[in-house]
């Protein structure tokens, strides 16, 4: 068995037995245990990447090891949410919570790693219904109602998506016969352009639509906000990083099938327009909306459909530069993603809870005044968010902003009106919620050491978008010219 | 037994599924829609087993067992047992007139026929048209699903579209991992019925907390 297989296993395996036994904060250790191991697992998939069904690219390996460190970060932060809110919940909830974190994760990579469209749509299947759970956990009417919003949202997305696979399937009757081969991404690219081209758009506009649903594109993107908002923090963070990449990888991929089958002279339509329109929808719907939000959760949840929509623009542009533009924006917005919503748990932790319901920006108002240090974290998550320099952003949105000047003038336009907008909503929300009077009661407070987590994942973002080490460059630019 | 024979009839038992599927969008009562339903599900079983036979495949058959057992039987009498339970006998409240989704319908119809046909000359004969079909079921899901305020019934234009997925899937050519994926959708519907159930509890008592209930039971409803 290849370690790629065994990262996905073993918190697969692992999570009936989080979800049976234990208490909290055993779950809470065993759940820390069980990340960590992946964690080093996704690092020895590099050279153990898997064969036949499971078998990981360059592309799966690195988003794999994000998501694995990722998961490792917001476990150790997810020991000092439960240790807080132990008793709010009951012990199977809490049990519940655990082993939907392990099947979340084992998802999350079974769909990186996975060469086999039927089982990347089966991850993102199990994702989604871990995600629900988890979501629905709190049982309050608002959190309920968000799950079933996402359930059906999501079902629905599903649905398409496998429509979608199957249709890829029978495209590739004519290259590859019936069989396991016409399944596989590798075979799929390689026969890229003997596959039937006005089948596979027809695939395309499935798989787009339904994986679209899960990369929350707009108008697909209902469930998002109030997914973000109703579940227990740590859980949402993890998604953030985590289910929103498998969905965009996915479109990437299929993308690429398509182009390849243009380029090739087959009777394929464009993938471009396509994604260029639902990525701009996504990010100026983003940038009217994120003014008259009032809760922090909802309104960072927002600002992830803004930058799943930036990534698929860049898709939507299309060579080499742009794609590496759209993985470097993927890859840089998930760790600052999950460092902000690590400090934002922590902050309305210090404020009293840190269950939902406890994110408004009013309530949060003036951290500076709970604590320095994770105000100052906090403040600059929020800034990195808008992509203006020192934030890594700022290298990804200059390459994608270039690219489109360069390749698809016309739409340069409403895309920096877009990022411009989203960038000043941001801005006027980081004055009043860091330095703003705080709310009466508030005392100075200490957050813990792991805050700094959050900063390390600030300096990984900065450092991957201005001193990346060369190693890490040559793969992105390889994967971006395989897949431009 | 010639060609023509094995795809009339698997044509046929495509139709009787689009039908129930179609009529679906015509029943107000949750009863009503739970037997087409399961008429659906019991369709589909023989559907795949005719495929099953058709292309010598072994995996089609089991197919046909878990929507058998599954879909056509338990999914059902879970469903029913909701109904009873939250006494739901009224009829659901549409969002549109029954004529204008029935038009709709009619319209989804269509459009599937004529994206799926076109696109499809180079494919295996025997699929294109169960691809027509299939695609059918699905949008006509998705439409009862927008159409139905109730949660239970909006289940069951969902799993209607599903079935329609697993038609589509037992009809391609030496499909892998058929079972799999029908086991794995599966899974997604039980949550949903599963969720269905905490829906209506909620709605009910305004708490799930379980010792709410377990209180509620003590006292004898």
């Amino acid at each position: 068995m290849s370690f790629a297989s065994l990262a996905i296993f073993l918190p697969l395996l692992a999570a009936p037995f989080v979800g049976f036994f234990g208490s909290p904060a055993q779950g809470a250790l065993a759940n820390l245990v069980l990340n960590g191991l992946v964690f080093l697992l996704s690092f020895a998939a590099f050279s153990s990447p898997g064969a036949g069904l499971i078998h990981a690219d360059h592309l799966g390996l690195i988003f794999g090891t994000l998501t694995a460190f990722v998961s490792l970060t917001t476990a150790i932060t997810n020991l000092g949410f439960v240790r807080a809110d132990a008793q709010k919940q009951s012990a199977r909830r809490w049990r519940v919570y655990h082993a939907m974190c392990q099947v979340l994760l084992g998802s999350t990579l079974l769909g990186f790693y996975a060469d086999n469209i039927g089982l990347l749509w089966v991850a993102v299947e199990g994702a989604t219904i871990a995600a629900t759970l988890g979501v629905s956990l709190p049982r309050t009417a608002s959190a309920l109602e968000a799950a079933w919003k996402y359930f059906i949202l999501g079902g629905t997305g599903i649905a398409l998506a496998l429509f979608g696979t199957m249709l890829v399937y029978l495209a590739a009757q004519p290259a590859l016969g019936p069989g396991l081969q016409a399944m596989s991404f590798a075979a799929l690219t390689q026969h890229g352009a003997q596959l039937d081209g006005s089948l596979l758009t027809l695939a395309f506009v499935f798989l787009l639509f339904g994986y679209g649903t899960k990369a929350a594109l707009v108008p697909l993107h209902g469930w998002l906000p109030d997914a973000y908002a109703e579940g227990p923090a740590p859980l949402t963070t993890a998604l953030s990083g985590l289910m929103l990449n498998v969905a965009l990888i996915a479109i990437l991929r299929f993308r690429h099938l398509m182009q390849a089958n243009v380029a090739a002279g087959g009777s394929a339509m464009q993938p471009g327009p396509f994604l260029l329109t639902l990525g701009l929808a996504s990010l100026l719907l983003t940038a009217f909306s994120l003014g008259r939000r009032r809760d922090s959760r909802r309104f960072f949840g927002f600002s992830s459909i803004e930058h799943s929509g930036i990534a698929v623009f860049a898709f939507g542009i299309g060579g080499a530069a742009a794609i590496f533009g759209g993985l470097l924006h993927m890859l840089l917005h998930t760790l600052i993603k999950s460092a902000l919503f690590q400090a934002l748990t922590r902050g309305a932790a210090l404020r009293g809870s840190a269950a939902p319901g406890n994110y408004g920006f009013s309530h949060l108002r003036g951290m500076v005044h709970s604590n320095k240090t994770l105000a100052w974290v906090l403040g600059f998550a929020i800034f990195a968010l808008t992509g203006l320099p020192p934030s890594g952003l700022f290298a990804s949105e200059f390459i994608i902003i270039s690219q489109t000047i360069q390749r698809v003038p016309a739409v340069s336009l409403p895309l920096g009106l877009g990022l411009v907008l989203c960038a000043i909503a941001i801005i006027r929300n980081i004055g009043p919620l860091i330095f703003g009077p705080a709310p009466a009661g508030t005392k100075p407070q200490k957050p813990g050491w792991d805050i700094h987590l959050a900063t390390a994942h600030l300096a990984l973002a900065f450092l991957a978008a201005f001193a990346m080490p060369w190693l890490l460059v040559r793969l992105l630019s390889n994967i971006a010219s395989s897949l431009q | 037994m010639t060609y023509s024979y094995i795809y009339q009839i698997s044509h046929l038992l495509g139709g009787i599924i689009l039908l129930c599927a179609f009529s679906l969008l015509s029943q107000r009562r949750l009863s009503a829609m739970i037997a087409l339903y399961q008429i659906e599900a019991i369709t589909l079983a023989a559907a795949a087993l005719w495929q099953g036979f058709a292309q010598n495949a072994g995996d089609l058959y089991l197919t046909a067992l878990i929507t058998l057992v599954i879909k056509a039987i338990l999914l059902p009498i879970g469903l029913r047992q909701i109904v009873q339970r939250f006494n739901l006998i009224r009829a659901v409240e549409t969002a549109m007139p029954i004529g204008l989704s029935m038009i709709l319908g009619v319209a989804l119809i269509g459009i599937a026929v004529l994206v799926v046909l076109p696109t499809t000359l180079s494919a295996v004969s025997i699929t294109r048209e169960d691809l027509a079909i299939s695609l059918s079921i699905v949008l006509l899901g998705f439409l009862v699903m927008t159409t139905r305020r109730n949660a239970l019934a909006q289940v069951i234009g969902f799993l209607s579209t599903e079935n329609g997925l697993v038609l589509a899937a037992t009809g391609m050519p030496g499909m892998p991992f058929v079972a799999e994926l029908s086991v794995a959708l599966l899974v997604l519907l039980a949550c949903l019925v599963l969720g269905v159930f905490l829906l209506r509890i909620r709605e009910h008592f305004d708490s799930l907390d379980v010792s709410g209930i377990e209180e509620i039971e003590r006292r004898g409803r």
